[in-house]
């Protein structure tokens, strides 16, 4: 086998002041970050942050006197492609009052074992009632425990709402017509 | 003037005959026009304007629904100045219409939305403020939302034309037009609920249905009413195994779109709270639930026991099982139980009618033949309470055919208001009041004869007689009770004849007989309450009983078990003209099985080998064994109707003639069953004047 020698070569001045300033430049970005604020989450430590248009765990609105947005139209379910959403519409009366419409989601339920976030169910909403929320922890044990409910989705009833808003029983009386 | 006229649309030749309406003669050639208040069948109204077409050498648009075809026309459907006019239209009518589509009960099947999408502008243009009004509620099950209605009158013709009641008509003018109930702020009327299923909008909504859940989430099931013997096809929308509503706009079926209250609403007792849903044993005098084992057990037991010591076994049949079912009960009397005592609630003398027109194949009515003949002659019967569906294609008839309606009974009756001519008689006269009729009847070209429970036995021959000597071609029809009486009558569930009519060697004892029979020791009730009307006379019978509710006789029964109605079983059943039609299973309710399956169940349990309990398995057996039932399959798997053929042959007289005694149920009542439905006992009564303190 043929051996070779290593030969020692002298660098020039220019490569010796190219790579300090490679050095330089990137050590400028790693203190430039260093002075920025953080941007890893530290989930679960801390919350994660998301992007206002993220698709998380839906949210079912209520309008500004508490009353739920839904009107029980079925669009969503109809607009679903995994056939996740079930409905179970009822009548509003002046004595129970739920959603602002002539009716309400008496059952509401998502099945996020099967949902795909596709947000089209959003979309569809001619009331603006379902939302993406920013939930995201949505594993469970079994896939029943991710059958969401409606209670499971609601918004909280806005400060200075009244709900549920109830007509006086004086007023009721008519039952509705 | 010629046989057809030619006549050139959108560039496309088309014929018609003449006095062809151009919306119809157009549909030929493959070319829609969009329109709301022409409806086929119902009286011209030309209100909604959106059938406009332009027309050559007319200097304005034409409304299509009134124009007749003229030879050499030449339209255009598919023009600017067409589509112009149709946005038009569209704009205008929602001028008022709310936009709330999302919890309007027609969305999704709604005209005005399809028409809208495909015709209209796409957006509104409108800013002022819509006009409100508060949505009435006009009965039980029919809502008024005015602002949703677009003015067509298609509920005010159905009702006026359609059902003869003149229940809805129109107050005020132009925006403030409004469709008003007879009675100023309700309905006193059929409950037919026609008009919600004609409406083209959303304006009139149906209350069983109202806001329960949107067309497209249903399953649809087209089955057969169960309810009177006129053999409706409702097609029920099912959601989570529950009925949610009734109708045929989908026009399958030998009634067409055509349902009274009971098809359309009364589906409601299949979830009765008082539904049996376990078997029940009597132990310590008390009736309790016991699981299906110990009940088909109990029931085996005594029954053999009965049976070798020689006791007394009294049957008594259904008319609302299928046709499978009522075979399979009187073979399992006839071959295991060994008696003939099996019987039916029977309401018309078929047996009779069949023996006198026996050899003839053109003398039995079918329901079509109410509609499509030139006279009907009504005996004895309030035919818009008690068949409906026969009331309505008569209706029909003279609307459509000018046909002549003849009618013979105790009191006045809607059909008078159609009549050519109406006779009335005391009982006894049915048929001396008859020969007030011979002269106009022997005018007639063709004569149809629907006859009630008043004529029977002896009476049934006479009037064939009187048929015969009019010198015109005449069919017959006698009016029977429910869903299944006639299939009942052809399955054999009689003492004395078996299936097809043919004679048993040794009669046994009607239904009259073994109540009144002191030694009976065995009683089986199917889907039936002789004892809501009449007393068992023995001591101690050990009464079996299968049915939907705890009946009176239920109460009296040893076993009874939780049976399936008629749109939870598929199978077969003959309506009054013997037409045979398919039942499909919408819903199960949970601890019911089909009769079929009970029988079964308990053949097996007897050691008694009756071959496959499966309705499709013993159709064939019935096809190949029952006169008249070798009807084609292909009709009847298609959702068709098959008419039986007539026999031919005698059919044995009873040993002791027993009088008939049908129900005369009203448009309100069904029955025992009629008393579990919610919707029957809410709505306001209006029965016929011949049912008046009844």
């Amino acid at each position: 086998m043929k051996r070779t020698t290593l030969e020692f070569r002298m660098p020039k001045v220019n490569e010796v002041l190219g790579s300090a300033a490679a050095i330089v430049k990137g050590m400028s970005v790693t203190f430039r970050e260093m002075m920025q604020p953080t941007i890893t989450d530290l989930y679960p430590d801390a919350p994660p942050e998301f992007e206002e248009r993220y698709r998380g765990k839906h949210v079912l609105q209520r309008d500004e006197n508490g009353l739920e947005k839904c009107v029980a139209c079925f669009l969503c379910a109809a607009a679903c492609p995994a056939n996740c959403i079930y409905i179970e519409a009822a009548e509003n009366t002046d004595a129970k009052r739920i959603s602002g419409g002539e009716r309400y989601a008496e059952v509401y339920n998502i099945d996020y074992s099967r949902c795909i976030f596709c947000g089209y169910c959003v979309e569809a909403c001619p009331t603006d009632a379902i939302t993406h929320g920013h939930g995201f922890e949505l594993a469970g044990y079994s896939t029943s425990d991710l059958v969401m409910r409606k209670e499971d989705m609601l918004a909280p009833v806005p400060e200075g709402a009244h709900f549920p808003l109830l007509v006086p029983t004086a007023v009721a009386g008519g039952g509705g017509h | 003037m010629s046989d057809i006229v030619h006549l050139t649309v959108d560039g496309k030749a088309i014929e018609a005959p003449p006095g062809t309406l151009l919306i119809n003669a157009v549909k030929r050639a493959g070319i829609e026009i969009p329109a709301f208040c022409y409806y086929d069948g119902l009286k011209l109204q030309a209100a909604c304007r959106m059938c406009l077409v332009e027309v050559e050498k007319t200097p304005k648009l034409q409304v299509a629904c009134t124009l007749p075809v003229a030879e050499g026309m030449v339209v255009h459907t598919d023009t600017p100045t067409v589509h112009e006019a149709r946005k038009g239209m569209v704009e205008f009518l929602l001028t008022n219409h709310p936009l709330d589509c999302p919890v309007c009960d027609k969305g999704g099947e709604c005209e005005l939305q399809d028409m809208t999408f495909r015709y209209g502008f796409g957006e509104s243009r409108f800013l002022e403020q819509k006009q409100h009004i508060d949505e009435k509620q006009w009965s039980a099950v029919v809502y008024f939302d005015r602002p949703r209605c677009i003015n067509c009158y298609r509920c005010i013709r159905v009702c006026d034309e359609g059902m003869g009641l003149t229940a809805l008509g129109i107050t005020n003018r132009g925006v403030l037009a409004e469709i008003i109930p007879n009675e100023h702020d309700h309905l006193n009327c059929d409950e037919c609920g026609m008009c919600i299923d004609i409406c083209p909008v959303g304006a009139l909504t149906s209350g069983m249905y109202r806001y329960k859940t949107r067309p497209w989430e249903m399953k649809h099931v087209g089955t057969i009413c169960t309810h009177c013997s006129n053999g409706c096809k409702t097609t029920l929308g099912v959601r989570n195994d529950e009925i949610i509503r009734g109708n045929n706009r989908d026009r399958s079926g030998l009634n067409g779109e055509f349902l009274c209250i009971k098809g359309r609403y009364a589906f409601d007792f299949t979830h009765h709270a008082e539904r049996l849903q376990s078997p029940l044993v009597r132990r310590n005098g008390k009736l309790e639930a016991a699981s299906w084992s110990e009940a088909l057990a109990e029931v085996a037991k005594n029954w053999t026991a009965i049976k070798q010591r020689g006791g007394r076994f009294g049957v008594i049949g259904s008319t609302r099982t299928t046709n499978e079912e009522n075979f399979f009960l009187q073979k399992f009397a006839r071959q295991v139980l060994g008696t003939n005592n099996i019987d039916h609630h029977r309401s018309g003398d078929v047996p009779t009618l069949l023996d006198a027109l026996s050899g003839r194949t053109d003398a039995l009515a079918t329901t079509a033949d109410f509609y499509e003949r030139k006279a009907v002659l009504i005996v004895g019967a309030d035919l818009s309470q008690e068949q409906p569906f026969l009331a309505w294609q008569v209706r029909a008839n003279v609307r459509h055919h000018n046909a002549h309606i003849y009618v013979a009974t105790p009191g006045p009756v809607r059909e008078d208001r159609v009549a050519a001519a109406s006779v009335r008689y005391q009982e006894g006269g049915e048929l001396a009041s008859l020969e007030n009729l011979r002269e106009k009847l022997r005018a007639e070209p063709e004569l149809v004869v629907a006859f009630g429970d008043a004529i029977q036995g002896d009476a049934v021959r006479q009037l064939v007689n009187f048929g015969d000597s009019l010198g015109v071609p005449v069919k017959y029809v006698a009016l029977l009770d429910y869903s299944n009486s006639r299939g009942a009558l052809d399955m054999g569930l009689l003492p004395h004849l078996g299936p097809g009519y043919h004679a048993v060697d040794t009669p046994g004892m009607s239904l009259a007989a073994m109540l009144a029979d002191e030694s009976l020791d065995a009683l089986w009730v199917v889907g039936a309450n002789p004892l809501g009307r009449h007393v068992l006379a023995a001591s101690k019978p050990f009464v079996v009983v299968q049915d939907l509710f705890l009946t009176d006789t239920a109460e009296h029964a040893a076993v009874v078990f939780p049976a399936a109605s008629a749109y939870e079983k598929s199978g077969t059943v003959t309506n009054l003209c013997g037409e045979v039609q398919r039942l499909e299973a919408a819903i199960k309710v949970a601890g019911t099985k089909p009769d079929l399956e009970i029988f079964g169940l308990l053949a097996r349990e007897m050691g008694a080998n009756l071959g496959i309990w499966q309705a499709s398995k013993i159709f064939e057996e019935i096809r190949g064994s029952v006169r008249g039932y070798n009807i084609p399959l292909p009709i009847l798997t298609t959702g068709g109707a098959a008419q039986t053929a007539a026999l031919n042959g005698h059919v044995p007289a009873p040993p002791r003639a027993e009088r008939i005694q049908a129900a005369h149920n009203t448009l309100f009542t069904s029955g025992s069953l009629g008393q579990f439905s919610r919707t029957l006992q809410v709505v306001l009564e209006a029965p016929g004047a011949l049912y008046q303190g009844r």
